[in-house]
């Protein structure tokens, strides 16, 4: 048998929550230092485990785990990642370990249940991206949520309450009628395996339920993404939220749902999926006005974390209208050409996945670097910071052109890709779509560059003002590394992705 | 051992009918025990001989699993039977370990309560073997009688008499009603027995349709008030509120799990699947009974202070999601519904023990007293934050995958709406189980102390919250056990 490092990197975050519980919780310094060595442990094997698929092939599941759970209903505890899920459980593992290790200095309040509810919220983030099994894939749905809630709750900022509240119902109500869709689909095909179910695709020849089972796992995801016009959780959640929990929020969770987009609703009902892109293009529209309208709002917003946090559903958009180029390609892929372009589309979104959780990860590690000195995040208040504290300057600097999509910085690969697929199926979104790229780099420039770091200084106000410490140093340079590696070299990124994608789309029937 | 229709010896009788006899001499012995030993300090003890008396029952019932047999013409000792003497016997075990330092702190007459909940278990294990309408009619008023009286145990609180009171007033005029609409299906049918009258129903569907009707509504107000259902639930607030903790844990579980198991079981055998118009009358007035007693006891349980009567209105809910279940009336449904009694059993059985060890030190049952409870007891507030992701149906608790057996059912049967209709009730009521997290970990504190537990209580909570955790995550013996019991049903 081999080593199971699926459910070792899965439960790795469980053991060592468990471990924290015991140890008293005066000895915040043990505390702090088990969580972060154990989220890094899922690091180095997240790590392995990239390795692994790219030797095996990323075309196909690796590491695969297959038991029993519960018989009687055909439930399996099934795990396996492939180039798609690799990358984003790595990522997973990193941005944790970051998180953690940068909590480290600035939480000092109930550091042991911060630790506790950390570590399970990041075997809930695996547990999504490794199952293979509906059920599983629900059950670790959900476990995210609680934990989420109380760190925006109980850690978060003035509004937090409502922000937690609100986050916990959004997503529920979308994931209650996802789990009423697994049940038929389950009933209809007789298994909850994700990859039996896609070969089986669901409700074949019943458009109505066909219809409704796609729609209910696609709010459920949408809300997750989060896509207009279900968005409104998103910029009160990732204010209120603490530093990490809001990296987190941004790096990690968003992309559940855009995981889940395609790897079960563009699988299970391509058929619907295309429809709703071509017929009647309500996916589209939705994916092209969170670009539009998500790159307006940062115009407007004055409290740099609520821009972060708006620019989100901007970016997020691409991943929505990567997915769209894809189905639309579906049922014309006979041509190489298509299908290249399709992948392409898709490999874009995956890429924008990986490279914004990165990229906004940094933006809220550094939106929370600056809260913690100056105590507000109204840009009003800033002005000429760039000579008062010029590394984090230079740091934000490369992380807000990354976020724009500059050539030689990760951002820019995704938004290459994307719009490579979107203009050969849907050209009209492709060409609204790019205006979300000037938006951005006029809220980048504008709103971030100008209004806090060119200008006068106020001597006065921001004199003492330091710069960034070791330790943020350090949470920053993976992030900024990485940036700069995949945006000067994507290929390892896109060689996993774009074999996992095209067998995802050439698997269809 | 399957007896078939062969005559029983005495000793086979005595031995198939062994958990019920375990339980009256258990229950005589606390009564005897109180009686010789006037002193305070050893009544201590009665607690254990109740749970030694559970025990036993519980090691009889196991050592009888796999039989088939009539008993006494009115019993049945069947898989279904046991499977809920199981359920039964546990959640009363619980309750005595809940109840322990909190009824010592509050009464002197300690034995008499013991008594009763172990004859409450008896009352249980008879209802769910009960086949004959007399039989069940004198043992559900049994459970009923003994259920008021726990209730109003606590003479001198004016709350806990009322409560009696009420919940006696209620149930004597449903089971009257009940009673009424027994008497009228013996009118028709000539027989008592639940499948003689299935078989005669079977042959006069047509003529006796619109006669039968009635009496189904009648027996329906009773299994209803027994479970708590809308429009027969007015009796649970007060009662819940009033009664003491510990015995509003058990009635909120106990009468649940034998009121459950009698619907399948009149309805399984009385109806059976071959009854099409009657079926669907029967099926009709379920799915209304089912969808309004969901929606209203969470609607109404958003606006509750008190603890208990929030358990109370989420108690009718739940019961509801377990209508879900009978309505499907499959195997899957009835797999269903005994799974989420045992994790209904546990969940809210733990929330309670939780709401007691509170109510144990600070005295009150106010949600707005919770608050900081995660920083006073942080154990407290982790299990009881389980129990209500339980109650809330979040996985990987019991509550999920009964919910999941609940919707699954519901879906199988074609019956889409109103599992659309419970999972929105799922999200209605985390929003008032939220108010309890919320008053527990955002809420800053009050009072300074550390809370402790007592150990009785600790056990408790132990038991049930790696309960929640072990049907929700390792099912397979459990689901095994039931499936077996639902097939009791279904066979042939």
């Amino acid at each position: 048998m081999n080593f199971p490092i699926l459910s070792v990197t899965l439960f790795a975050p469980l053991v060592g929550a468990i471990l924290i519980m015991v140890i008293p919780r005066e000895d915040a310094k043990t505390i702090r230092r088990v969580g972060t060595a154990f989220s890094f442990l899922t690091l180095v094997l997240g790590t392995i485990i990239w390795i692994g698929v790219a030797r095996a092939g990323a075309g196909d599941m690796s590491f695969t785990e297959e038991y029993r759970w519960i018989p009687a209903f055909n439930v399996w505890y099934r795990l396996g990642v492939d180039g798609l899920s690799a990358p984003m459980v790595f990522l997973t593992g990193l941005l944790t370990t970051l998180s953690l290790f940068y909590s480290a200095r600035t939480i000092g309040e109930r550091v042991k249940e911060y630790y506790f509810l950390f570590l399970l919220l990041e075997m809930g983030m695996f547990g999504v991206f490794m199952s293979l099994d509906l059920v599983l894939f629900y059950v670790f749905w959900e476990i995210g949520l609680v934990p989420m809630f109380l760190l925006i709750g109980v850690w978060g900022g003035a509004r937090r309450e409502y922000a937690a509240i609100k986050f916990f119902l959004y997503t529920l109500v979308g994931s209650v009628f996802m789990l009423l869709a697994i049940i038929g689909v389950y009933f209809d095909t007789g298994t909850f395996s994700i990859l039996e179910i896609a070969a089986a695709q669901p409700f074949v020849g019943n458009i109505a339920l066909a219809t409704a089972a796609f729609w209910a796992f696609f709010i459920a995801f949408a809300i997750k993404v989060p896509s207009f016009p279900f968005h409104t959780w998103l910029p009160d959640a990732h204010t209120e939220a603490p530093t990490a929990g809001s990296v987190i929020l941004a790096g990690i969770l968003l992309k559940l749902g855009a995981y889940g987009l395609i790897r079960i609703a563009l699988p299970f009902f391509p058929e619907r999926f295309h429809y709703f892109v071509t017929d009647v293009p309500i996916i589209p529209i939705v994916a092209v006005v969170s670009i539009v309208y998500g790159a307006l709002v940062c115009m407007a917003q004055w409290d740099l974390k609520r821009l972060i946090a708006y620019s989100s559903v901007a970016h997020m958009g691409y991943v929505t209208l990567g997915l769209c180029a894809a189905a639309a390609g579906y049922g014309v892929l006979a041509g190489e050409q298509n299908l290249s372009a399709a992948v392409s589309g898709l490999t874009g979104a995956s890429m924008q996945m990986f490279a914004h959780g990165l990229i906004t990860g940094g933006l809220f590690f550094l939106v929370g670097i600056i809260y913690e000195r100056a105590h507000t995040r109204d840009l009003k208040a800033f002005g000429g910071l760039g000579s008062q504290v010029p590394y984090y300057y230079g740091v934000m600097l490369v992380t807000g052109f990354a976020s724009l999509g500059l050539p030689g910085l990760a951002g820019f690969w995704s938004e290459f890709f994307v719009f490579r697929g979107t203009v050969r199926f849907i050209p009209v979104a492709a060409i609204i779509g790019v205006l979300g790229v000037v938006f951005t780099a006029a809220y980048i420039l504008w709103k971030i560059v100008q209004h806090v770091f060119l200008g006068t200084l106020d001597k006065e106000k921001w004199g003492t003002l330091s710069d960034m410490e070791w330790w943020e140093k350090v949470t920053m340079w993976p992030l900024i590394l990485g940036m700069v590696f995949f945006g000067f070299y994507p290929t390892p990124l896109l060689d996993m992705f774009n074999a996992a994608l095209t067998a995802l789309l050439s698997g269809l029937p | 051992m399957d007896f078939g229709e062969q005559t029983l010896t005495l000793g086979q009788t005595l031995w198939l009918l062994s958990p019920e006899l375990v339980l009256v001499v258990a229950g005589v012995l606390i009564l005897a025990l109180d009686a010789i030993r006037p002193r305070q300090e050893e009544k201590r003890w009665l607690p254990a001989v109740a749970l030694v008396g559970l025990g036993g029952a519980l090691i009889a019932t196991a050592t009888l699993w796999g039989c088939n047999a009539r008993v006494l013409y009115v019993l049945s000792c069947d898989s279904f039977a046991l499977v809920v003497k199981i359920a039964a016997l546990l959640a009363v075990g619980i309750v005595v370990l809940v109840a322990d330092t909190y009824i010592r702190a509050r009464t002197r007459h300690q034995g008499e309560f013991y008594a009763l909940l172990v004859f409450s278990a008896l009352a249980m294990c008879l209802l769910g073997s009960a086949v004959n309408l007399i039989m069940i009619f004198v043992v559900f008023d049994f459970l009923s009688i003994v259920s008021y009286i726990l209730t109003g145990y606590l003479r001198d609180d004016r709350l806990s008499t009322e409560a009696g009171l009420k919940y006696f007033l209620y149930g004597a005029a449903l089971s009257a009603a009940m009673l009424y609409g027994m008497s009228w299906l013996y009118g028709l049918t000539g027989a008592t027995d639940l499948t003689d009258i299935g078989s005669v129903l079977l042959h006069t569907e047509a003529a006796v349709r619109p006669v039968v009707l009635p009496a189904l509504v009648l027996l329906a107000a009773g299994f209803g008030f027994k479970v708590g259902a809308v429009p027969f639930h007015q009796w649970a607030p007060d009662a819940y509120e009033g009664a003491p903790t510990p015995v509003t844990a058990f009635i909120s579980v106990g009468p649940k799990i034998a009121g459950f198991a009698l619907i399948l079981r009149v309805m399984l055998t009385m109806l059976p699947a071959e009854l099409q118009s009657l079926d669907l009358d029967w099926q009709a007035l379920l799915m209304a009974l089912a969808a309004v007693t969901m929606t209203v006891g969470n609607l109404v349980a958003i606006w509750q202070q008190n603890v208990k009567r929030l358990l109370a209105y989420s108690s009718i809910a739940q019961a509801g999601y377990i209508l879900i279940g009978v309505v499907a009336a499959s195997p899957r449904g009835v797999t269903a519904v005994l799974l989420y009694l045992f994790a209904y059993a546990l969940t809210n059985l733990g929330a309670f023990a939780v709401v007691v060890a509170f109510s144990n030190q600070t005295g009150s049952d106010n949600i707005d007293d919770y608050a900081g409870l995660g920083k006073r007891a942080p154990g407290l507030a982790m299990l009881l934050l389980i129990c209500l992701l339980s109650l809330g149906g979040i996985p990987p608790t019991a509550g999920f995958l009964g919910k999941l057996y609940l919707f699954s059912a519901a879906i199988e049967r074609g019956l889409i709406w109103l599992a659309v209709v419970g999972v929105l009730n799922s999200v209605i009521s985390l929003s008032y189980y939220w108010k309890v997290i919320r008053a527990m970990y955002l809420v800053p504190q009050r009072a300074e102390d550390r809370l402790t537990t007592s150990p009785t209580l600790a056990v408790a909570l132990a038991i049930t919250v790696a309960g929640v955790f072990l049907v929700g995550i390792f099912p397979t013996a459990l689901l095994g056990m039931i499936e077996s019991a639902a097939q009791v049903f279904f066979a042939g």
